[in-house]
Order: structure tokens, then sequence, then C-alpha cells
């Protein structure tokens, strides 16, 4: 036990996802927990399609959201549009480079490191890769946790929406990019919640 | 009591399964195989959470109640709160901006903190309330996404963005979403899930595991 390690799965155990209960699990791959009532599956289903399926589409909204404007300001019948990236010269421009340090790692940096870490996990676990699975774990790991804070910039958009509503004196409304954005952000977080860690560390897996 | 049983748990991570009855009190798990963080064999499983839980609920209130933000633009006031920010995005056009702005800053922290609450009221009082059960397992797949902390780095960032424009005061409410950032991080690091499980299922812990 000490020095050898076992896979759960060898021995026919799963452990419950919500409650980690470790249970038996019959030649139906399946069961429910007779604790939480939740399903148990040895892997999670479909891990590696869904995972890519979330990722590809993340990836296609990352364009639009980056490209379009996240932000229309209207002043005096004059409209102008922002794109994140304007925004992020906007702060560099007027000597706020906390803030657009801030915006770019959050907006422009993060998704896209998320979007490569699970493409580069998902690579490695259909090449069957031996090397260094403790650091891709801990990779995993992180890439799910900072996925939310990219929502920072919809968030700043909502809260400018609200506020400045003065009619036509001025106003802004949200762009199509904000959408494309949440968007992007939700579908990211799909696709870590999707990918199974425990595929890195099987060493041929079917299912 | 347990001292002797062996009790297994099996790594999300990687699935290597392994004996965890010999974890001190106050010591955090790691996995044998992968490093992943497993559990913390907490001294108070119950009650600091629940404090800190107590003080969420308060400051959710109170930060739902008085604007955020007020704003002072050439003699115009506005302010917002946090519920207010999502109506006007809903009625300025965009319905689905709102429904995820909504749910992720007002929705989901509501419900996860009051049935945290609940649960917690639940296991202190000994009470076995009927719905503790099925309120963690929703809780535990809604927790990743209760939004709050990044809602108030965006309050900040706007806060910069409008600071050029107009006279901006801070209301109650911004306060009371400090004290709700700090006082949730910290009941959500204290709470155990599976310590949780383990007490709200003695008897099933020690058979089911027992290969």
């Amino acid at each position: 036990m000490n020095n050898k390690i076992i896979r759960a799965k060898d021995l026919g155990l799963a452990s419950c996802h919500i409650c980690d209960l470790v249970v038996k699990l019959d030649d139906n791959k399946t069961a429910n927990c007779p604790r939480c009532n939740s399903k148990i599956h040895y892997r999670k289903h479909d891990s590696i399609n869904r995972a890519w399926a979330f990722l590809i589409s993340a990836f296609i909204m990352y364009i639009p959201a980056n490209t379009e404007a996240i932000m229309v300001t209207g002043a005096l019948g004059q409209e102008n549009a922002d794109t994140i990236i304007s925004g992020i010269f906007y702060f560099l421009a007027h000597g706020d480079w906390p803030l657009a340090l801030v915006i770019f790692s959050a907006s422009v940096l993060l998704p896209l490191l998320k979007m490569i870490s699970i493409g580069y996990l998902l690579i490695m676990v259909h090449r069957g890769s031996e090397l260094r699975k403790k650091e891709k774990t801990r990779l995993y790991v992180i890439a799910e946790v900072i996925g939310k804070w990219s929502m920072v910039d919809v968030f700043v958009v909502a809260l400018l929406t609200s506020l400045i509503q003065l009619g036509e004196l001025s106003y802004i409304t949200p762009g199509p990019a904000g959408l494309a954005f949440a968007a992007m952000v939700i579908l990211t977080m799909f696709s870590a919640m999707a990918y199974d860690p425990r595929l890195l560390w099987d060493k041929s897996e079917e299912d | 009591m347990e001292e002797k049983k062996k009790l297994l748990t099996v790594c999300h991570a990687c699935d290597a399964l392994q004996d965890v009855s010999h974890i001190p009190k106050g010591n955090i798990a790691s996995c044998v195989c992968c490093g992943v963080r497993l559990f913390k064999n907490s001294k108070s499983i119950i009650e600091s959470p629940l404090a800190f839980l107590v003080a969420c609920a308060i400051f959710f209130i109170i930060a739902n109640i008085y604007p955020v933000i007020q704003l002072n633009i050439a003699g115009i006031e506005r302010e917002t709160t946090l519920i207010e920010t999502t109506y006007i995005i809903f009625i300025e056009g965009s319905p689905i901006l709102a429904t995820i702005v909504g749910l992720s800053s007002v929705v989901f922290p509501a419900f996860c903190v009051f049935s945290l609450l609940y649960v917690f009221l639940s296991i202190y009082f000994n009470k076995n309330w009927s719905l503790t059960r099925p309120l963690l397992v929703w809780v535990s797949q809604l927790l990743p996404w209760v939004m709050m902390d990044v809602y108030l780095l965006a309050i900040l960032v706007a806060i910069v963005k409008l600071v050029s424009l107009a006279n901006v005061i801070l209301g109650i409410g911004f306060s009371a979403l400090v004290g709700f950032v700090i006082f949730y991080a910290a009941a959500i690091s204290s709470i155990e899930m599976h310590m949780l499980w383990t007490r709200l299922d003695k008897n099933c812990n020690g058979e089911q595991c027992e290969q």
C-alpha cells in the first residue's frame, strides 16, 4: 500500500464526485450514490469529446469577444464603440497602467492561457503521454480556478450601463462583444468541468 | 473511534486509492500519487463555517438593499444596487447578458449562502432537516458559478473609469459587499465537503468504505 499506487478503477471502485463516498460499481459501470444519490461513473461521461466541443466553441467566441465592441458610449448624439483592446490602450494613454494590466490579464491573457492549457491537456490524453503527470494535474487544477476571473469586463460593462443612463445627454449600452465574452467564459468553464484529469493517469483507456 | 479502521478515499484527479485514517486533526491530506489536496481534517467542521456563513448572510442582505455606487454627474444623481444593475441591462435590450449577470451576482450567491446556512444549522442542532442532503448536492455544483469576488473587482475598475466623469460615492452596499466577499472566502475555505458528508452519514462511511 505504501509504495505501490492502486487505481480505484482496477478494483471496481469509484468515488462519488459530490460526496467522496467510495462505492463498488457493478458491471453496468454506473451506480447511484447511496449517500447523496448522485450518479457515479468510473470516469466523467464522454469527457474528451465534450471538453473539445466546449473548448472549440469557446475559442470561436473569443474572436468576436475581442474584435467587436464591448461597450457603446453615447453622448449628445454621438456614439463611440469601445473594444476591450481599445479600452486597455485608453487606460495606458492616461497613465493607469495597473488597471490596464488588470484588464489585459483578466480579459485577454487569462482566457487564452486557459484555452491553451485545456487544449494541451486534451492532446496529452490523446497521445497517452507518461511524462510529468503531476505537473499536468496541477495545471488542470489552476486552469479550473482562474476561469471565472475573465468575467470582470462583463461586470464592468453591466455596472457602467446601469449607472450611466442620462437619456440623450449620456448613456452606455453593452456591445455585441459583451455576450460573446460571457459565452466564452462560460464555455471554457464547461470545458474544464468536462475534462477528466484521471484520463492522464490511465494507461489505456477505452471508455 | 475510527482509529483502527481503514478509511479509504479516492483522489478525484488521479483515481489513486488511499488510506486516510492516519491524518491528524488540523492537518491537510494530499494525494500520495499526484499531490492534489484531498481534504483537511478540520478541527471545527461545523462551528467556524457556520459563524462565517451567518456573517455572509447578513452582509449579503445589506449589500442588496443599499446602493453600491452613487454618482453625481453635473448635478444629476444616479445610484445602483446589485439587483438594479441586472434589471437595467434587461430593459436596455440584453436579456441574456442580464440573466448571466443576475445569476452569477445575485441568484447563485443567495442560493449557496442560504442553503449552506440551512445545512449547517441542521447539523449544528442535530435536526436532520429533510432538505439537507439535496441542498448540499446542489450547492456543490453551483459553487463555481458564484462570482461575487469577480464582481467586486469589476466595481473597482468601474469606479476608476467613472472618477474622471463624475463624483463617485461608495454606498453602504459597497462596504457590505467587501464584507461579504471576505467572509464568503473564509466560509468556503473552511467548509470541508468530505468531512461534512462523513459527519452526515457516520454509519454509511464505516461499512461502505471497507473493501
